[in-house]
């Protein structure tokens, strides 16, 4: 997988994380898995098709997902509940729909779908014949992985 | 001695979402994200406009418009949503009411839906994620 199709999503979380957070954002390192991933707890879904396709993820723990939504919304929420998943749903919206502006100007043309959310213990993804490529962000409320497994379409 | 005499006036500026004549203008928001039609609403009511209805699909915010016309000023407008999309509830909404000040709020990358909406009839466009001071002086700028 080529790393200009996830540098997009990694910028584009980067940005409306500080935005929306007001707070920093570290960006650690990026890697690379072949094999079956686990995934963490509260996983937005995306999938993308077009020129490319495949799929982004963007994975956080329970804990974490909760003390994004809280800070979103401005009040303490406790629970995975209809307004934590709206509001992760949001974060993933605003995320993929940067990102896609600028593989879009990079001459990309694809579609997207609309977020899904998936939440569970021990669960984990499968990307047959393609890589993933994860770049952890790190902000107070906890650890945000962007997971991009995206192909060119043959 | 009135009480009130005592306090200082802090803030003598007026709300923005009350018009000249003191009356709050009234918005009907139209989105399927709960999270999103709970910060329009925040932003709003906190500079005293009155959020008179929320519809979660385009087809629900038509039928609320023509339900609550002649009292409704605003529409703040989603684009992608399930059922029937901004637009066309857009260009229902104009077909009723030929003055319906309609907002669109999208998210980024959707340029040539919002350029769609504008040429339909969109008084003007927000673009997610919401900033306080974007929402409010794009909803102000069509108040007035």
């Amino acid at each position: 997988m080529r790393v200009e199709y996830i540098n997009p999503f990694v910028e584009a979380a980067f940005n409306i994380m500080q935005e929306v957070l007001q707070e920093d954002v570290v960006r650690k390192e990026l890697y690379l898995k072949k094999t079956s991933q686990p995934v963490m707890g509260v996983a937005a879904l995306v999938g993308l098709a077009g020129d490319v396709e495949g799929r982004v993820l963007i994975d956080m723990s329970k804990e974490s997902a909760i003390g994004i939504a809280s800070a979103m919304n401005g009040e303490k929420l406790s629970e995975i509940d209809e307004l934590v998943k709206a509001t992760i749903t949001e974060l993933a919206n605003m995320v993929t729909g940067q990102a896609v502006t600028k593989l879009h100007d990079l001459g990309f043309k694809f579609d997207l779908t609309p977020p899904s959310i998936i939440t569970g213990d021990n669960m984990q993804v499968t990307d047959l014949n393609v890589e993933a490529l994860i770049v952890p962000l790190s902000v107070p409320q906890g650890l945000v992985e962007i997971n991009v497994a995206i192909r060119e379409r043959i | 001695m009135k009480t009130t005499s005592d306090f200082p006036s802090l803030n003598e500026r007026d709300p923005e979402g009350v018009s000249s004549d003191g009356k709050a203008y009234r918005v009907l928001v139209v989105d399927d994200s709960m999270f999103v039609t709970k910060q329009i609403n925040q932003i709003l009511t906190s500079e005293g406009f009155e959020v008179v209805a929320t519809a979660a699909d385009g087809a629900e915010g038509v039928e609320k418009y023509k339900e609550l016309y002649p009292n409704i000023d605003i529409v703040t407008m989603d684009i992608t949503m399930p059922r029937m999309d901004g637009i066309t509830a857009l260009e229902k909404i104009i077909e009723f009411d030929s003055d319906a000040k309609v907002i669109m709020v999208s998210a980024l990358g959707k340029q040539d839906l919002v350029k769609k909406s504008l040429m339909v009839g969109a008084k003007n466009y927000i673009v997610k994620p919401l900033n306080r001071s974007q929402v409010l002086e794009r909803v102000v700028s069509v108040c007035k």
